[in-house]
């Protein structure tokens, strides 16, 4: 696949060079770089080849902003970097919002954060931020606004026409857990279209990652996303150990699976529960609780915490299991695999709930495609692309479990795929205690300041949500010189403007309870 | 005091001690179920529920009455202060004069009308209205949205009502409420119409808005639906007529096909309550169990599924009676 | 009598800005049942709350919101700031920060603070006691520091 689409993309650009990277090392297959004119070049071959865009990061080296460009598929790995670069003083790209839809929003983030112009791109305004910002925040040196800068990226302001009005969906909204804001303009009860506005949570990660040592960042990613804590605390855990080099214990990378397998089932038991309050119904929110409250208690008495864990230190762990950790998850497992009936009779098998949400929200494969959903979304689709299988950290390559599917792409499906995917979880646990070696819980020898040697990495994780995408670029110094989240609930919620349209008021709430989004980790 | 009755007659005396009953049982009624759903919803949720407030929690509905009573009376900028000002009253009005009509007991009525069911059903379509200037006067999107909701949900729903209700009033052959509950002395209208009790029971929870009907206030959608800009006391008042709603519909369900206040060896008024609050169990047991269905589901299940079905039923029982 | 009616029917908004949010489910679920204290009915609306909790951290941008639901309340109405965030800007205060609020403080005036990162449910009921112990100027049950 690689050699191939190496040969592919050499003849599509013609003269380019095109390296081999190692990609155990960097996290891609291959890269290249661009011109403007090539990169559209190659991102319409990409398109055709049926890949989607991962990721835009910018990354600001002083001399000169460099624009990365990770494109991915979902059946094969195969991961390419294109890059380009731009001109500090008057940055300047081609949208690529035209061929892939994704772009859209990632663009708009650049723009603020940088202040690269996207040519041809339709709404450059503000998406994350303020009128009140001054400076690129994420500019290395001090870039202040110009005028017409603030003028340009303020321009987005809803006007009302003659039969339709605007609904402000939110910040404080019960339907959107969270500071979610939504602009839908309605006609009656039809939306005609949704616009939503990001950032009333945005709590700079990305500056503060630049500010602060690969240790003291640490807590950080759990904060992001406070559902799937563990996940992220994996991925940030997992990013840095690959760029560093270090080995992990076995028992370390068995624990690991066990804790971020135990974090995805009561994070997919929250969502059911506040779905179903979205939809009106109060009780299983309760329910769900009850279950959470039994993970909780075992969690908490190896990770300290019940929310926003930081378990899993670089070379290991925090804290080794114990006895009572270990009879505590199997006695979960037990009671979970009880409870499924439950759900699937007040639940899964109610006809109000099945008629909310069939043919609800439906994303075809291409669509999924060209938005980058990933996760529990993009399984609903029909697409069996999970990261646990794709690229496995910890130790997940050992595990043997099947990625549940959807078939239709519908509200339904997303419910489905995920309430099978807490069974597949509670195998991977099973099978995961079943192996749980003896041995130490922390790798010798892990320096207390982290330099990585120089370089970029691409690193990947399956979070409850979907593809973790972390950009790291080390300049061999205690600090990341760049860290780029690629978050999924940003992916997802991408498509939802597309998705509510011509839909009623009540199916966008349903909508978007299905895309299961958290919000701090959306705006970072 | 026999003055008096001489002077208004002993009718008007009747009617007027009658009505600040009814006001005394309103609002202690209404107590009781804010209680009770919140104790049955615990019980169902796997908590407790209010408990530290006095024995049971039971103060809990009196501590927060005169909570929203010391509230601060708040009148929004920009809404439109008559309606505003007129909407949580007018929605109490039909829910008292209901009253008026509803045997508790063989002796306990205010007052016996020959066309009893009819005053029940013309005041209850009037807090519809009620609802509407609530939203429209509230200036407020959510508020209109959830009241047009309701107007919708309210018109579409009392046509299966009435016609849920028609074949009892032929086979009773009166619209008096008593005499309904007369004819039921052998056997309960509830076994020989199933279909209408049931048709009654699905348009009258729609009636009270509540889930899994509670379109015009769905909170997840519609924050707090049409009195989404009400506080204090005048947010109780909608609360208040919820709650009485929902038993006076029960009471109906009572009245016309559970045998009203008859049954043996307890007295009536006990028989009566006990049925009703039964049905007001189940009512709130079908709040917490339920989803929400959505606008146009809900309105296909009213023209497409009720009204036919109860037409059907009219029809049959119509001619059941004619042979 | 009305303080005693206040303290025993103090309902929170359905405002979750962050991740002590989910600890305030978490406190209103089975396991903590707020409702116990009469204050479990969350309201979506400002107008119909007695109570704001501030659960998580306030950015720039949602400042003005905050402020605007904080006086859409009707009095008398209370404000718990929760976890760090909300009290001091927590961990996201750093030199060069460019969107926290530190502290929701500078915003509305604030009765009870609940440390933790997240504070555990425990905390916020402590907290709910507090706010109450402040109403009424009794304490509902002996304080963790006060000898039975």
């Amino acid at each position: 696949m690689v050699e191939k689409i190496k040969a592919e993309l050499g003849a599509a650009l013609g003269g380019v060079e095109i390296r081999e990277t190692e990609y155990r090392e960097r996290g891609y297959h291959l890269s290249c770089e661009a011109s403007p004119g090539e990169l559209l070049k190659a991102a319409r071959f990409f398109d055709e080849c049926g890949f989607y865009l991962a990721a835009i990061v910018c990354v600001d080296y002083r001399e000169y902003l460099e624009l990365v460009y990770i494109f991915a598929n979902h059946s094969a790995l195969c991961k390419t970097k294109v890059t380009l670069k731009l001109d500090p003083a008057k940055p300047a790209a081609p949208t690529l919002s035209a061929i892939f839809d994704c772009a859209y929003w990632h663009e708009r983030e650049i723009r603020e954060f940088y202040g690269v112009l996207f040519d041809g791109h339709p709404n450059l305004t503000y998406l994350f931020l303020h009128e009140g910002i001054d400076a690129y925040p994420l500019r290395k040196e001090q870039v202040l606004l110009a005028d017409e800068d603030k003028k340009a990226l303020g321009a987005f302001r809803p006007e009302e026409g003659e039969d339709t009005f605007f609904v402000n969906l939110g910040p404080q909204h019960p339907s959107t857990h969270g500071v979610l804001r939504v602009v839908l303009k309605m006609d009656g009860e039809y939306i005609q279209s949704a616009e939503p506005v990001l950032g009333y949570l945005h709590r700079m990660h990305e500056k503060m990652a630049e500010n602060r040592s690969y240790l003291q960042f640490l807590p950080n990613p759990s904060r992001m996303d406070y559902l799937g804590a563990m996940s992220f605390n994996l991925g940030h855990v997992t990013a840095v150990e690959r760029l560093c080099g270090i080995a992990v214990p076995d028992r370390a990378n068995c624990v690991r699976v066990i804790a971020t397998e135990l974090n995805r089932i009561s994070s997919h038991l929250l969502w059911l529960g506040a779905y179903l309050a979205d939809l009106g119904a109060l009780t299983p929110f309760l329910f769900v609780f009850d279950d959470r409250e039994q993970i909780n208690d075992v969690l908490e008495a190896v990770t300290g915490s019940r929310l926003t864990y930081c378990y899993f230190r670089f070379g290991g762990l925090y804290n080794d299991v114990d006895e009572a950790f270990i009879a505590g998850t199997k006695a979960f497992i037990e009671r979970m695999r009880g409870r499924f009936g439950l759900y699937e009779k007040l639940v899964g098998g109610n006809v109000i709930f099945i008629n909310r949400t069939r043919g609800i929200g439906v994303i075809e494969k291409e669509r999924a495609r060209k938005y980058a959903v990933s996760g529990p979304v993009l399984r609903g689709a029909g697409i069996a692309m999970d990261m646990r299988k794709a690229e496995p950290c910890a130790a997940y390559s050992e595990m043997d479990f099947d990625i549940p599917v959807g078939t239709r792409g519908d509200a339904l499906d997303m419910y489905r795929v995920r309430v099978r995917e807490m069974g597949t979880a509670l195998d991977i646990i099973e099978q995961a205690l079943a192996r749980l070696p003896d041995g130490p819980v922390m790798a010798e020898k892990v320096p207390k300041k982290l330099k990585p040697p120089k370089g970029d990495l691409y690193h990947t994780v399956e979070t409850p949500r979907g593809e973790l995408g972390i950009y790291i670029v080390s300049d061999e110094s205690d600090r990341p010189y760049r860290m780029k989240w690629r978050v999924p609930s940003f992916s997802n919620l991408m498509i939802f403007p597309e998705l509510a349209r011509g839909n009623l008021l009540a199916d966008a709430v349903a909508i978007l309870g299905s895309l299961d989004l958290v919000i701090p980790e959306i705006d970072r | 005091m026999e003055k008096i009755i001489s002077i208004m007659g002993w009718e008007t005396v009747k009617t007027i001690v009658g009505l600040v009953g009814v006001l005394i049982f309103v609002v202690f009624n209404a107590l009781i179920l804010t209680w009770a759903e919140r104790k049955v919803a615990g019980h169902m949720q796997r908590r407790i529920g209010p408990k530290e407030v006095g024995p049971f929690g039971l103060i809990q509905p009196i501590a927060d009455a005169i909570k929203l009573l010391g509230k601060e009376i708040l009148t929004p900028r920009e809404v439109d202060r008559p309606l505003y000002w007129l909407a949580p009253v007018l929605i109490f009005v039909p829910v008292l004069v209901s009253f008026v009509v509803i045997p508790f007991d063989a002796s306990l009525q205010v007052r016996d009308m020959n066309a009893g069911i009819l005053v029940i059903l013309a005041f209850s379509s009037l807090s519809v209205l009620s609802i509407l200037m609530a939203g429209w006067g509230s200036n407020n999107k959510y508020a209109l949205i959830g009241a047009i909701r309701s107007v919708a949900q309210n018109i579409a729903y009392e046509i299966p009502l009435l016609l849920a209700l028609l074949p009892v009033i032929m086979m009773a052959n009166s619209f008096s409420l008593k005499a309904i509950v007369e004819a039921q002395q052998g056997l309960w209208f509830v076994v020989c119409q199933p279909i209408a009790f049931f048709i009654y029971f699905i348009a009258a929870v729609a009636e009270t808005n509540r889930t899994p009907f509670d379109l015009p206030e769905a909170e997840s959608e519609l924050v707090a639906g049409y009195h989404t800009e009400y506080s204090g006391m005048r947010f109780a008042l909608f609360f208040l007529a919820e709650y009485t709603n929902i038993f006076i519909v029960s009471a109906i369900a009572v009245t016309f096909f559970l045998g009203g206040y008859q049954g043996p060896f307890l007295p009536g008024i006990v028989w009566f309550l006990l049925k009703s609050y039964c049905l007001v169990f189940v009512i709130i047991w079908l709040r917490w169990t339920y989803p929400r269905v959505r606008f146009d589901q809900l309105l296909n299940l009213s023209w497409k599924a009720l009204i036919p079905l109860a037409f059907i039923n009219l029809l049959v029982t119509g001619g059941l009676l004619k042979l | 009598m009305l303080d005693l009616a206040r303290a025993n029917s103090i309902w929170p908004m359905t405002f979750g800005l962050a991740c002590c949010a989910i600890e305030m489910m978490s406190t209103a679920m089975s396991r903590f049942d707020l409702d116990r204290f009469g204050a479990g009915v969350f309201r979506a609306t400002p107008r119909q709350a007695d109570l704001m909790i501030v659960t998580g951290t306030v950015t720039r941008k949602m400042a003005p919101v905050l402020t605007r639901l904080y006086e859409q309340m009707p009095s008398p109405k209370w404000v718990i700031a929760m976890g760090n965030c909300a009290i001091s800007g927590g961990p996201f205060v750093f030199e060069g920060q460019y969107n926290v609020i530190e502290g929701v403080d500078l915003l509305v005036p604030v009765d009870v603070y609940v440390p933790g990162c997240p504070p555990r449910p425990e905390g916020l009921l402590e907290g709910f006691l507090k706010l109450e112990e402040k109403i009424t100027g009794k304490r509902r049950f002996p304080g963790p520091d006060s000898r039975w």
